[in-house]
């Protein structure tokens, strides 16, 4: 008989237990999903917002300027590396922007920050934090002129309000000093004070001028690109270009190592839950096959009796195994889609936890719960459990393989 | 163009004011009236240009948490050189300031170190006082910072004045909203000095009293600054002797010369 | 015949499907105490992250200090005010902040300085354990700075280098002085990280002619279990004249992201306690209808269905009793070694930082009561309520059905 029919058979002799484990094998599937999924949704969200402050996913900036910043650092020709870089495939936009450190004072006070200039042709509120966090006013209409956007904190310390001046000073590109005003036309919050009390954003043309550069050197160009997992390669890609070999080319995770460093460490705590969920899937599968084998004992005696080979018995077991993870798996998939689509598109709304003085802006942090998945991640999770269910198949199947036959004809 | 040519670090806080004045603005747009505010104000500036200066000046400064004296000789060589050094009290004497084009260096007889005033210390309270390191810098570029116009001439608080109204050009990196200068009629000396903010609050006042023979002429010998947030409060300036047109050398100025005193 | 010894008997005699059904039931409660545990960890390690290298749970200022940070905002007589602090049960040390440049000879940058009561200050923060390199502050090393890493990049210093610092003494005369770089911190937060100047207090008063007064008073709770909130009407209470704020006000970000983190955390622990169910409710299940043949033999002897029943569920309990205390013992081990040794994730992550505060890259467990006895609880009861369908379907069964039954 073929052994693959009569593991199929074997299975739904026991219909309650097979349904119950391979719940729990599906249970497990949505478990990981979900793990994995508010993993892969958030990561994704905080490298994008973090991208949005500035820096972008990749960043192309002045060779050793990461390391120790300095604003006669500078790139050259701009214009014609942002060009290029727009021609990549998976380069969905790339910025032009200055930043440096600057002294901001109005007639009342004088507050250290920094300094943003950006081209407003080239920037909105996708690339760019501040312009989705403007609270007051609007963003930049040209690179010219004399309007600056500042931090609501920023915007206190000084006394400010629309429309008033601010006079920033900073060193130019020969180290010498210089002032220059700018007029209030936005304010922004995004909720992190360290930003909100030292954050400005400038018009580039005018900041060019102010600081003695050309019209196409910038500090840096940050690249969003479509899909934040592509940055390392875009980095390696875009660094091995002849075009940027006076550059230094910088993936997110090296230019906000802090980013990465918690990313990795929420992601390996991530690996960690459904490690233990795993094991609990595979302990479950393990009870399941082990009761099984036990209940049998006598079965697989007269089978063995009657001639056939302990190594058809240990297939016939992880056959049993193997069919009992493909039946979880698919109910897996089959309640796991309605959850994924609810998850992906309404998710859980957490606010309600937080009582009623939840006002947070929500540039950083999601009151919603939601969750998105990677094609990888589905590939790795479902590999991952089918793996664990077929291990957890081997030691009863083995047992059931070794079972001399005589003895277990005396048992019950 | 003419330029303004400070006299000593402290005359550059004077001057930091004086040289607000739109000298070469005026000269461009040829009305009777613009020619005369120009006219006055160059005289005005007159007061303090030299070739070179030295001068000998005391600084009180009183807040609400302290009061102090510092007693100071300073040189100055065209508008860019200018070198000062405390001469009391003694927990700072020897400490020198060297301001060369847009560049502060001190030197710290204390620590026996120079240190380079960078941007960010540019707003801070210089020397203890309501000035701050920026007002000593900015003269050099102030002089294109400001449209001036007369806005009142006569007799107040039984003195013949003029009062200047200046209003800072649009791309001029001035916080303020006005400055309003009155000076005496007949000397063309300067009498008050007042900053406005953007909604056209006091700010700060200058007044200049005392009027001494200083450098061969009649000067305002003290110079005092009073936050208008803290009137209780106020830097006053004195000068014990002034100078002009002196022969200085270039090595004075030089940062190798900081400590060397 | 006592119901328990039969139970006992029965378990015996089918020691192998005993043994199966209970390791499942130990080794899925044991993952329950274990992960429990680590969340919990999870949690105090970041609430304690947030607050144990700088802010503490509540800082005392004097009123509009942290708008404006003036050196003559300060706290007067804060002995009196942190002795009496202590007093009631926390823990407190002073502060005294400053402001100026810190210059080399190639470059120079604005920083705070600040000045630590170093014998209070172990108490109530841990950043002398924070060190990237070099040593922390001793009392007897008046003129040994410890700064943060960006500063130190920015200046060029490493350790042992010389720092001239140029500002203003409170009584408006210039603070000058010579400082030697003793340590070098690692990431704390992004204005230590790019200002942060650490001297002995004693060093800072001399410095900034700072005779009295402080501009912080950091308290930590003694007892971490007492509410925060509550914690902090207390301490406002004691310092009336000054702002009481803990650390959930002074960092609302952090304590919102903790909260989400939180709720995120509860809603993994239910999925895994679902997991966990369907592990025990498979394996209770199992062990019931696995031997509904041996029931029927027992009806057809005589058994009444009640007395099945209660055999059933002497059975499940003696099972689950084992269980549990396996599962105790086992995750009671696992936990405490990984609350003694933590997990280590410093080699995947290095400097870690959210929203300006950095995170300590070492994951501890933390057992409280709560994280050992609800998974046995919850144990109990899933088994209680998993053997109820099969009991009651084996005390209604006609003996010949259950004889046949597959």
């Amino acid at each position: 008989m073929n052994l693959n029919r009569l593991a199929w058979r074997n299975l739904w002799r026991r219909k309650r237990r097979t349904m119950i484990t391979g719940f729990s094998v599906a249970f497990g599937v949505m478990l990981a999903v979900t793990f994995t999924g508010a993993g892969d949704y958030f990561y994704t969200r905080m490298i994008d917002a973090g991208a949005s402050m500035g820096m972008g996913h990749v960043t192309i900036e002045a060779v050793d300027y990461h390391r120790a910043p300095s604003l006669k650092k500078r790139l050259q020709h701009v214009e014609s590396l942002r060009e290029k870089a727009l021609q990549l495939p998976q380069v969905s936009d790339v910025m032009t922007r200055i930043t440096g450190q600057a002294m901001f004072a109005s007639a009342s006070k004088s507050v250290g920050g920094m300094f943003i200039a950006v081209d407003p042709a080239q920037e909105n509120s996708e690339n760019n934090l501040f312009i989705r966090s403007i609270i007051e006013g609007s963003m930049l209409s040209s690179p010219e002129g004399r309007n600056i956007i500042v931090g609501s904190k920023l915007a206190q310390k000084l006394h400010l309000r629309m429309g008033k001046k601010v006079v920033y000073t900073t060193t130019d590109v020969h180290g010498e000093i210089v002032s220059a005003i700018a007029r209030v036309s936005g304010i922004f919050e995004t909720g992190i004070s360290e930003v909100d009390g030292a954050m400005a954003m400038l018009p580039i043309h005018s900041v060019q001028k102010v600081l003695g550069y050309q019209v196409d050197e910038a500090t840096l160009l940050g690249i969003i690109l479509k899909d934040q997992r592509f940055s390392k390669s875009m980095r390696d890609k875009l660094a091995a270009m002849p075009l940027y070999s006076k550059a230094e080319v910088l993936s997110w995770q090296q230019s906000q190592p802090e980013l990465a460093g918690m990313i990795a460490v929420d992601k390996s705590s991530n690996y960690i839950s459904q490690l233990l969920i795993g094991l609990l899937v595979a302990a479950g599968i393990l009870n399941t096959m082990l009761m099984s084998v036990l209940e049998r004992t006598r079965e697989f005696g007269v089978m063995m009796a009657v001639g056939m080979a302990p190594g058809a018995l240990f297939r016939l077991i992880m056959l049993e195994s193997f069919w009992l993870a493909v039946i979880g798996l698919i109910a897996g998939i089959i309640i796991t889609i309605p959850w994924y689509i609810y998850m992906a598109n309404t998710g859980i709304d957490l606010s309600g936890a937080y009582g009623d003085d939840f006002n947070f802006a929500g540039v950083l942090l999601d009151p919603v719960m939601k969750i998105r998945l990677f094609q990888e991640s589905i590939v790795a999770i479902l590999l991952g459990l089918f793996t664990l269910a077929l291990a957890a198949g081997a030691y009863p199947a083995w047992r059931a393989g070794r079972i001399p036959p005589v003895e277990s004809l005396k048992t019950i | 163009m003419k330029k303004t040519q400070p006299v000593s670090i402290i005359v550059i806080s004077l001057v930091t004011l004086l040289s607000m004045l739109p000298l070469t603005a005026q000269a461009d747009e040829p009305t009777a009236d613009k020619t005369r505010t120009s006219k006055i104000l160059n005289i005005v500036d007159d007061l303090w240009r030299g070739k070179s200066s030295h001068a000998v000046t005391t600084m009180r400064v009183k807040t609400a948490h302290y009061t102090r004296t510092m007693r100071m000789e300073g040189w100055s060589k065209g508008k860019e050189k200018t070198l000062f050094r405390i001469l009391e009290p003694l927990r700072e004497k020897g400490t020198v300031t060297l301001k060369s084009g847009t560049h502060i260096f001190t030197y710290l007889p204390k620590t026996d170190r120079t240190i380079r005033l960078t941007s960010g210390m540019m707003m801070g309270a210089w020397m203890g006082s309501h000035l701050t390191n920026d007002d000593l810098v900015k003269e050099a570029r102030l002089e294109e910072d400001y449209d001036a116009a007369i806005t009142f001439e006569g007799r107040r608080d039984g003195k013949e004045l003029i009062e200047f109204t200046l209003i800072p050009k649009v791309d001029a990196a001035v916080v303020w909203g006005k400055v309003l200068l009155t000076i005496f009629a007949d000397t063309y000396t300067p009498v008050t000095q007042r900053y406005y903010d953007e909604d056209m609050q006091l700010a700060r006042t200058f007044t200049f009293t005392d009027m001494k023979m200083l450098g061969g002429r009649e000067r305002p010998a003290v110079f005092r600054v009073v936050p208008a947030d803290k009137p209780d409060e106020f830097t006053e300036f004195t000068y014990e002797s002034l100078e002009f047109n002196l022969k200085l050398s270039d090595r004075l100025f030089s940062k190798a010369s900081l400590t060397k005193r | 015949m006592n119901i328990i010894s039969l139970a006992s008997r029965n378990v015996r005699r089918n020691w192998q499907r005993s043994l199966v059904t209970t390791l499942a039931m130990a080794f899925a409660s044991t993952i329950i105490i274990f992960y429990g545990a680590l969340m919990e960890g999870m949690v105090r390690g970041s609430e304690h992250n947030a607050v144990a290298m700088s802010s503490g749970d509540i800082q005392i200022h004097a009123k509009d200090y942290r708008d404006d940070p003036d050196l003559y905002k300060r706290i007067i007589e804060p002995d009196l005010l942190t002795h009496k602090i202590r007093d009631a049960g926390f823990r407190a040390a002073a502060r005294i902040y400053g402001f100026g440049l810190m210059a080399t000879d190639s470059s120079s940058s604005g920083v705070q300085l600040r000045g630590l009561d170093l014998q209070h200050e172990q108490e109530v923060s841990e950043i002398d354990q924070h060190l990237m390199s070099g040593t922390w502050l001793r009392n007897d090393d008046s003129h040994g700075v410890v700064i943060g890493k960006k500063l130190a990049r920015q200046l060029g210093v490493a350790l042992g280098d010389e720092l001239t610092f140029i500002g203003q003494t409170a009584d408006g005369y210039m603070a000058n002085d010579i400082f030697k770089v003793r340590g070098i911190l690692k990431a704390v937060s992004t204005a230590i990280d790019s200002a942060g100047v650490f001297m002995p207090e004693e060093s800072l008063r001399e410095l900034l002619t700072l005779p009295e007064g402080a501009h912080e008073i950091v308290v930590i709770r003694d007892d971490p279990t007492v509410d925060l909130k509550v914690a902090t009407q207390e301490v406002a209470a004691l310092a009336p004249a000054y702002e009481v704020l803990n650390w959930q006000q002074l960092m609302p970000v952090i304590a919102r992201f903790l909260e989400t983190a939180n709720v995120q955390t509860l809603i993994m622990m239910i999925f895994t306690y679902i997991a966990v169910a369907s592990v025990v409710l498979n394996a209770m299940l199992m062990s019931v209808f696995e031997r509904i043949h041996e029931f029927g033999v027992m009806k057809a002897i005589g058994v009444r269905p009640w007395q099945l029943v209660r055999l059933i569920y002497a059975e499940t309990i003696l099972q689950t009793c084992i269980a549990s205390l396996f599962s105790l013992g086992a995750g009671w081990l696992i936990a405490s070694h990984y609350q003694k040794h933590g997990m280590d994730m410093s080699a995947l992550a290095g400097d870690i930082s959210f929203a300006g505060i950095a995170m300590d890259p070492i994951w501890y467990a933390y057992i409280t009561p709560e994280v050992l006895i609800t998974p046995i609880l919850f144990l109990f009861i899933l088994a209680a309520l998993a053997v109820i369908y099969p009991a009651i379907k084996v005390a209604l069964i006609r003996p010949l059905d259950a004889i046949h039954y597959q």
